[in-house]
């Protein structure tokens, strides 16, 4: 009896305990509400307008064009629903990833991708492999922009410390008017450490990023296999006293849930060799420092994966401490294939 | 009311595979009449288990329902054969688990029913638990340590 008439179920992601077909007949009798309301609302409301009813007041200009597009949303929105639930009552979650897979496929067919196709949840390269380098066959891009972590903590610090400032006004004439706030002066406080911090980051970034010159790595074939033998070429230019220059092979899971309402990231590092490492060394200004190293990708590695909220992600990590300069790490990933003896063609 | 018995059994008794190997097996129902199995789906699919939401991606897939079936009896030992693909090898991991599977399921009247699945591996066992060649550098995070 408590199993059939469970009150309380638990759900996380996609996955949830009790009937998914009481849950599919839910959902669609909601959706069936929203479309019922929407209907009926709307008739009523252009009813009152064609026949000018006197019974209540009749929305008229921009206001009745708000109604009517309050009202068509929940008919659309309603339908829509309806029309999915009842597509997905009594699909098996196996026939609708079926479903979805064949639609995919179809997809492949125009555009020409035989790794998507030949290598199911492998990324491709493509952006990875067509940047050629100066001393081995590929440039590898570099994972994240600075000019874009740049860009997002400038404004963050500009939108955080305008509301600062708004506040300081408001709390400086409470003050000058002998009506002192203090609890909005004490937020203000605390508001004003993170908009400090703020600045602090971004002045932090903007030194490793125009201080510390652009590094660049070259790799001699891609994508990489577990077992095989590459050759990585290191450049790093600039005007630095270098304490520690180090390149890494680094393999990270990354997870996606969702907790409650909120999307949640966690990664873990499951695998970390040095590749390279110098110490103590100059760098001029025309005179990168340049270093060409044997990179061999460990045997019986996992592939690269990428699915909905999963991922395994090979990179290589070059992480630099110079004298006056905090420490920097710039990330270039690579791209993993399988083990190739039993390869097919899809 | 009784759940049907689904069986499951792979050709060779084989729990391992590579890409692009033939995979076969034979699946049978018993324990229920003919005309309560409304329709049989069988398989063959990757999931992932662990910390993120789970993935699932089907690799082969066969619905049948009793006009399908020899004497319209769904229940007869069938054999399903698929050559399997390069991608994603199954993998056990420290917060990502990928995990192949043969999975038959058979409707049942007023919305019912049931399944089994029989997991395999696809490719060489692949762990994340590769030994740090050196001592995890003081820098890394301690989220991003390597653990062993």
């Amino acid at each position: 009896m408590a199993r059939r008439f469970r009150p309380w179920q638990k759900k996380r992601g996609d996955r949830r305990t009790g009937s998914h077909l009481l849950g599919s007949v839910g959902e669609a009798f909601f959706f069936a509400a929203l479309f019922v309301t929407g209907a009926v609302s709307l008739a009523q409301v252009i009813l009152a307008r064609v026949l000018q009813s006197q019974t209540g007041p009749v929305p008229s200009g921009w206001a009745l064009w708000l109604v009517l597009l309050v009202l068509v949303s929940l008919i659309v929105i309603g339908a829509g629903g309806v029309i999915y639930a009842a597509l997905h009552v009594g699909a098996s979650a196996e026939r609708r990833a079926a479903l979805a897979r064949k639609a995919t496929d179809l997809q492949l067919l125009q555009p020409a991708s035989p790794s998507s196709k030949d290598f199911p949840t492998v990324p491709r390269d493509t952006n990875l492999t067509n940047s050629p380098g100066i001393t081995l066959a590929y440039r590898l891009p570099i994972a994240r922009s600075p000019a874009l972590e740049l860009l997002g903590v400038a404004l963050f610090g500009l939108l955080w410390n305008g509301v600062v400032c708004a506040l300081a006004v408001v709390a400086l004439n409470a003050h000058l008017a002998g009506q002192p706030d203090w609890s909005l002066t004490a937020l203000l406080l605390v508001f004003s450490l993170v908009g400090m911090a703020a600045i602090g980051y971004f002045f932090r970034l903007l030194m490793v990023a125009t201080g510390i010159g652009p590094t660049s790595v070259e790799i001699s074939d891609h994508p990489l296999y577990p077992g095989g033998q590459y050759k990585v070429f290191l450049t790093q230019s600039g005007r630095l006293a270098m304490r520690s220059l180090e390149l890494w092979l680094a393999c990270d899971e990354e997870a996606t849930y969702r907790q409650g309402t909120d999307m949640r990231n966690e990664t873990r590092r499951v695998f970390l060799e040095r590749i390279f490492q110098q110490t103590d060394f100059e760098i001029g200004p025309g005179r990168p420092f340049e270093h060409l190293c044997e990179l061999e990708f460990p045997r019986g590695a996992m592939h690269s994966f990428q699915s909905g909220h999963n991922t395994v992600a090979w990179k290589l990590i070059v992480r630099g401490e110079a004298a006056r300069w905090p420490p920097y790490e710039r990330t270039f990933p690579v791209i993993v294939y399988p083990d190739p003896p039993t390869w097919t063609s899809a | 009311m009784m759940e049907p018995l689904i069986s499951i059994q792979f050709v060779g008794n084989k729990s391992s595979y590579q890409a692009g190997e033939l995979l076969e097996c034979d699946y049978q129902i018993d324990a229920i009449d003919r005309e309560e199995l409304q329709a049989i789906e069988a398989s063959v699919l990757w999931y992932t288990e662990g910390k993120g939401d789970e993935d699932m991606a089907v690799h082969y897939f066969e619905r049948r329902v009793p006009a399908d079936a020899e004497e319209e009896d769904l229940r007869r030992l069938r054999r399903l054969r698929t050559a399997l693909p390069n991608s994603p090898r199954s993998y056990t991991g420290m917060i990502l688990n990928i995990r192949w599977c043969v999975r038959v399921r058979v409707f049942l009247p007023r919305g019912r029913h049931a399944h089994l699945e029989r997991p395999f591996q696809l490719g060489t066992p692949v762990g994340a638990r590769l030994p740090p060649p050196v001592p995890p550098p003081a820098w890394l995070p301690a989220s991003h340590q390597v653990r062993t």
